[in-house]
Formats: structure tokens, C-alpha cells, sequence
């Protein structure tokens, strides 16, 4: 057992945060919104960290440092398609989709798209023009294609994995903001960080996002180290807890915040916003939920006892 | 420009055990086959019978070299690895903790005495530990002193070279068939509190001490109060130095702050659960919410059983109490809502208590048993705030 990232993974998501950051943080990605070609700059920035060279596929190390280059852009909501590049075919970047109701995040920036659905029916798909919406300000609409080369279910369980990386990212951002406010906010003659009632909302979000990250790494393990049906499975429930744990954790957010977390500039109202195309698509948390049931009854969705030789008695 | 980490250049992450804990767990497993009936549910029953199967089981371990396998190799245990010690821990929770009441001693009396211990002590209480000869049980919380141990009332008056404790004790699981207790009595009520307590080693059957069994929702042996009148204690019998109490319950305790594995019952049942609906389809016809309940319980329990082996993990490293907690506050509140899913499944049989309930009393008994599973062995608002001291620092 070794459950400690390796030091030039977490070194490698050092650099990424330095170079990230000085983009501007939300507040870059919160201009982007205005001022769409801006987000070239992001692309820029991932070019110098090297994101192109990172080998997901067949590494552990290099898809662990990708997942903390996925988790640094979340805590900046990076406007860019990270994990769709990461995943690119061909030169095609890689969007999971619903293709009854097609939706790209980033959708309209330059390049080509492969979509694919959470079982790899892969079509191409022709992105429509920008749009204008408070959650998810960059999704857009995107027309179905020719059918297309079938994507693998590793990569729809990297996509996942990744995606699932990216929201731990933003959450982890976003309690570090309410920490620091809950600190120095005083009300009532002292820091909200006295108040029980404030403390144990604030240990509960802490716990979520502990459970998170160990799910988080145990998930990228797996996918290396047991591939096939089961880390498929394994994806869909990190990327369940993560969509979950973000509606818990943000909730919390904006509740210790107060007014102040609603506002555009605020971080958070960012973070939440921009968040919320990796909470929504390509389909709801029930519907992930619900994709987990066949596991659960045919043992892929393993536990301690889920083989053969399970329980003793 | 910055390059990504070369390809294999440290160790990656591992989250598998070893060969030796995989294949333990498998002995651990035919070993529960053959020597414990199917359907039993513990040592806490109104039955001796199943009190005296535990006993056997844990000499089965002994002989084994399995009851002890945490302890090192020079106090008789089995030198194993953390990840072995959870693999038991696991397995034994799982299959409603065969151990017995065993379970004190070999996790924490025993250790206590070899930090703490005298040599006479650890010559006295290890070996009938070892060989799952004898039953500890622990007194500490009272009536105006739960989670606030450091303001409990028992007395240790001093009387010659000894003391006389008086006082009452509550709560007390095992209390009526353990030999031995670890009792916490205040010795100098004048002292800060966290130099007032001493604890001693006491032979359940010495004068003055009566239990009284409570009856409650979570059967019997789990709640017993325990009084003391004038129980005479002397130098030899205290654990520590006088007055050291706290420190030792604290550096013993951190062996623990894992605790038990609950998540492991909990997948257990839920396994067997599923088999039972799954023979006659009734699987497929439970309500689509509760399909979906079933699977986010097992999500955390994924999640209680990584957080448990972050904190099990940093054992060997140095414990972090808030992970601990963390793990305690995640696999509590699973034992809870794995209860409710199981009711749920059950239906109206849900209240049919017994070897002809839903998996032969096992969910009746998870139920009750899981009311405590919040409160027991310090509460889960404890474990907030531990966790939120570590994120926001000590409230004033």
C-alpha cells in the first residue's frame, strides 16, 4: 500500500498552479466570458506546461500528474476543455456527451470534436456558436455527425476520472476561500470560526473533500492496475461522488459566505458557475446513480465481498 | 516551460495489500466456516452458548497465531503487517466480531500494558490475553462524565500505600463477563484535569464492585453500569504512573482511533442482502430509489474504507488525528444508512426479530446496534471537531 502522490507528480502540479494562476484566476476566467478569444491564453499556458506531451494512456505517473494539472485547473476554472484535450483522437478532442441532447463545454473554440456517449457510441460532432447563460457560460450546442470509430471504455473511464479530478480541484478552491472567510469574517463580536454551528459545517464539507481525494486516487490505481469492466464501474462511482460531493460542499460555500459568494466577484460565484457543465453533462448524477445498479447486482461494482468466496457465512 | 514528470520515474500510488494479507483474509474465512455457525451474530445474546463459541474461536486463533497477530513477536503476537492487522480487523467485524469480547484486550489493553506496563503486568496480563483466556472490560465513562472524561467523579482516596476507589461507572460493555477492568478514577481532584486521573488494573471480582445489566434496544452485554464501594487498590495494580491516566488512555486510544471496521459489516450484510433479493428476482422489483440509495451507500462505503486505510497508513508515519476522524465520522453514518437501506429491502419483515428475520436477525441486530454506531467510543460531534481544529485551528 502506498497512498502518497509521488513527489514529481506533486511537483509537476506545483508548477502547474504557478503557471496557471498567473492567468489570473477566476477572475481571467470570469473576463473570458466577455472576451472569448482570451481563453487562447490558456491554451498558451497548458502548452508550457507540456499538457500535449502527458501520456494518460499507458502510465500511471503521467496520468496522475495529468490528473493534478486537471485538479490545478479546476481550482482556477481554467476556461479551457482540459480533460477533452488530454483524451484527444486523432487530433479530435474527445467530448462525452448525451446524444439526445448534445452539449459541448468550450464547444466553439477552434479545432476539431469527437463525441462519444458513457458507452463509446462515438459520432462526429459539429459544434454551434457561443451562447450566452450564467452556468456553464461557455457551453454550446452541438449537431450529430457521421458515427465514428468506437471509443474505448478506458478512455471514457479516464475521461471520467479526469473530469472527476477537475471538480475536486474547483472544490477544494472554493472551501479554501470559505476558510480563510469564516477566519475573518466577525459577526456577533467574533470570527464566524468560533461559532459550533459554523465549525461542523465546515468539518463536513472537510470530510467530503478527504473522501474525494482518496476515491480520487484509488480510482486513477485502479484503472491502471485492474483495467476492464470493473474500472469502468469504478469511474462512473468517483464521478458520482464527485458530482455529489460538489453540490454538498458549494452549498456550504454559499452559505457561509453569505451575500457576498453570489457575487460576480467573487470566486466562488465563478467557481460554482463555471462548474456546473462538469456537474450537468453528459448526464445527471441519477443517471449515473442509476447506471450503477446492473454493477452492484453483477459484482463489478467490487467490494469486500463482491466475488466469489465472499462472505463466510 | 515545465516538462511533466518522466514515465515511471517514482513509485506510483498502490492500493493492494500483498499476497500475505490477501491470502489471510481467505484463512480468516474458512476458519469462520468451520468453527462458527451460520447465522450468528456475536457474543452480546442471551444464549452462554454463543459467549463460549467465542471463546473457543479465539483459542482457534491463538493456536493459529492469529488472535494476536498485531502484537509484536516478543509479547507472543504475530509480528503482522498493518495491512494484515486491518484484513482481521475487516474480517472479523464482518462476520460479527467471532473475537468476542476478546476484542478490548487484544486492541488495546494489551498494547496499553506494553507501552505502559509494569514487568510483573505484562507477565500477569499478556500471556491469558494472548491465548484469548481472558476478558477485559473498561471503566471509564460515568453518569456526569461521557464524553468529557476528564471530569469524571469516581475517587481513588488514598488509604496506606494504597487507595480505596468509590464511584460508579456506566455504559460498561462486557462488564458482567469480563474478569478484568482498566478503571479511571481521579486520584488528586486538585490537579489540572489532565494529571488528575490514574487508571488501575482491577480484578472484576474483587470487594466492592457490583454490576447491574441495563436493558436496552442494543441487547444484552452491551450497557451495564458498574459500582464501586471502597475497592481496594494498590501500587501494583496501576497502569502508568499515578496521576498519568489521560496521557496513557490518549496513547493507547491512538492505536484505535481507527476503530472498528464497520464498513466491512456493512458490505457483508449488503452482499448477503442482495443474494437473498437476487434468488427470486426480487432484486429487480425493489423501488428504483432504493436501487439508487443502495449504490450511493456503497460510494461511501468505498470512501469509509479509503479514508480508514489513509489513517491506518499513517500509523507507521504518524497519526493525524483528523484523518482518523474523518474515517470515523464517513463509516459511522454508513452503518446508519446501510441499517435504513436494509430495513428498507427487508419490508415488513423488517420487524421480525431472530434466526427466522431477515438474514437470520442480522438486519434487526445491524439496525439497534447501529443506533450507537454515532456515540459509541467517542461521538461523531467529537470527530467534528477534531477535524474542524485541524482546518480552522483551536476555537477559543
Amino acid at each position: 500500500m502506498r497512498t502518497t502522490l509521488p513527489a514529481d507528480v506533486v511537483s509537476y502540479g506545483d508548477a502547474a498552479r504557478s503557471r496557471l494562476s498567473r492567468l489570473g484566476g477566476a477572475e481571467f476566467a470570469l473576463r473570458c466570458e466577455t472576451d472569448r478569444p482570451l481563453r487562447d491564453g490558456a491554451g498558451e499556458a497548458l502548452s508550457d506546461l507540456g499538457a500535449s506531451d502527458l501520456d494518460v494512456r499507458s502510465d500511471l505517473n503521467q496520468f496522475l500528474a495529468a490528473a493534478q494539472l486537471c485538479r490545478v485547473a479546476g481550482s482556477v476554472a481554467l476556461p479551457w476543455p482540459l480533460v477533452e484535450e488530454l483524451l484527444a483522437i486523432d487530433g479530435a478532442r474527445l467530448a462525452l456527451l448525451d446524444p439526445m441532447t448534445p452539449r459541448i463545454d468550450h464547444g466553439d473554440l477552434a479545432g476539431s470534436w469527437v463525441g462519444s456517449d458513457l458507452d463509446g457510441h462515438a459520432v462526429a460532432v459539429r459544434p454551434g456558436p457561443p451562447r450566452t447563460a450564467k452556468l456553464g457560460p461557455f457551453v454550446v450546442l452541438a449537431e450529430l455527425g457521421e458515427t465514428a470509430a468506437r471509443i474505448s471504455a478506458a478512455d471514457v473511464a479516464r475521461h471520467q476520472v479526469l473530469a472527476s479530478w477537475r471538480i475536486l480541484g474547483t472544490l477544494e478552491a472554493a472551501f479554501g476561500q470559505v476558510v480563510e472567510h469564516v477566519r475573518a469574517r466577525t459577526q456577533f463580536g467574533q470570527p464566524l470560526a468560533e461559532f459550533q454551528a459554523v465549525r461542523f459545517a465546515i468539518a463536513d464539507a472537510n470530510v467530503a473533500l478527504r473522501g474525494l481525494e482518496e476515491l480520487a486516487k484509488f480510482t486513477s490505481w485502479r484503472l491502471a492496475a485492474a483495467p476492464g469492466p470493473r474500472a469502468a464501474v469504478d469511474a462512473t462511482v468517483l464521478r458520482l461522488s464527485a458530482v455529489d460531493s460538489a453540490v454538498r460542499v458549494l452549498r456550504t460555500c454559499h452559505q457561509m459566505l453569505g451575500a457576498v459568494g453570489f457575487c460576480n466577484e467573487h470566486d466562488v460565484s465563478v467557481l460554482d458557475r463555471h462548474l456546473q457543465p462538469l456537474l450537468r453533462l453528459p448526464v445527471s448524477a441519477e443517471v449515473l446513480a442509476a447506471r450503477l445498479v446492473p454493477a452492484v447486482k453483477s459484482g463489478d461494482f467490487e467490494t469486500l465481498f463482491s466475488d466469489a468466496g465472499g462472505v463466510a457465512h | 516551460m515545465t516538462d511533466p514528470p518522466p514515465t515511471d520515474s517514482e513509485p506510483p500510488i498502490d492500493y493492494d495489500f500483498g499476497a500475505a494479507a490477501a491470502e489471510l483474509r481467505l484463512r480468516l474465512r474458512a476458519l469462520i466456516r468451520e468453527h462458527l455457525p451460520a447465522g450468528f451474530l456475536g457474543a452480546f445474546s442471551d444464549n452462554p452458548a454463543d459467549l463460549a463459541l467465542t471463546q473457543e474461536f479465539c483459542k482457534v486463533l491463538a493456536d493459529e497465531g492469529l488472535l494476536c497477530l498485531s502484537w509484536p513477536t516478543e509479547y507472543g503476537g504475530g509480528g503482522g503487517s498493518v495491512w494484515e492487522q486491518t484484513t482481521v480487523r475487516e474480517e472479523m467485524w464482518a462476520h460479527h466480531e467471532p473475537r468476542g469480547a476478546q476484542y478490548m484486550g487484544v486492541n488495546w489493553v494489551g498494547p496499553a500494558l506494553m507501552r505502559h506496563g509494569t514487568e510483573e503486568q505484562r507477565a500477569m496480563h499478556l500471556p491469558p490475553i494472548a491465548a484469548g483466556e481472558v476478558i477485559w472490560c473498561q471503566g471509564f465513562s460515568e453518569p456526569e462524565a461521557g464524553t468529557d472524561l476528564a471530569s469524571l467523579r469516581t475517587r481513588a482516596e488514598p488509604d496506606g500505600d494504597g487507595w480505596l476507589i468509590t464511584g460508579q461507572k456506566v455504559w460498561t460493555s462486557y462488564a458482567q463477563m469480563a474478569q478484568w477492568c482498566v478503571l479511571a478514577a481521579t486520584t488528586d481532584p486538585q490537579l489540572p484535569s489532565a494529571e488528575r486521573l490514574t487508571l488501575f488494573l482491577v480484578p472484576m471480582d474483587r470487594d466492592g464492585i457490583e454490576v447491574r445489566p441495563i436493558a436496552s434496544m442494543l441487547g444484552p452485554h452491551h450497557l451495564n453500569e458498574v459500582f464501586l464501594d471502597k475497592v481496594r487498590v494498590g501500587p501494583q495494580d496501576v497502569l502508568g504512573k499515578v496521576g498519568s491516566g489521560w496521557a496513557v488512555m490518549r496513547d493507547a486510544l491512538a492505536y484505535e482511533r481507527v476503530g472498528i471496521a464497520r464498513y466491512a459489516r456493512c458490505e457483508s450484510l449488503l452482499a448477503r442482502m442482495l443474494a437473498v433479493l437476487d434468488s427470486d428476482d426480487s432484486w429487480d422489483r425493489l423501488a428504483p430509489a432504493l436501487h439508487t440509495r443502495w449504490v450511493r451507500a456503497l460510494v461511501d462505503l468505498r470512501i469509509a474504507r479509503l479514508l480508514a486505510y489513509r489513517a491506518v497508513g499513517e500509523q507507521i508515519d504518524g497519526i493525524d488525528p483528523a484523518n482518523a476522524a474523518a474515517a470515523r465520522i464517513v463509516t459511522t453514518t454508513c452503518d446508519q444508512s446501510v441499517a435504513e437501506i436494509l430495513m428498507e429491502a427487508a419490508g415488513a419483515a423488517a420487524l421480525d426479530a431472530g434466526p427466522t428475520g431477515p438474514l437470520a436477525g442480522a438486519v434487526d441486530d445491524h439496525w439497534r446496534y447501529a443506533q450507537a454506531a454515532t456515540v459509541a467510543s467517542g461521538t461523531i460531534e467529537v470527530q467534528r471537531i477534531l477535524v474542524a481544529r485541524s482546518v480552522l485551528g483551536a476555537s477559543r
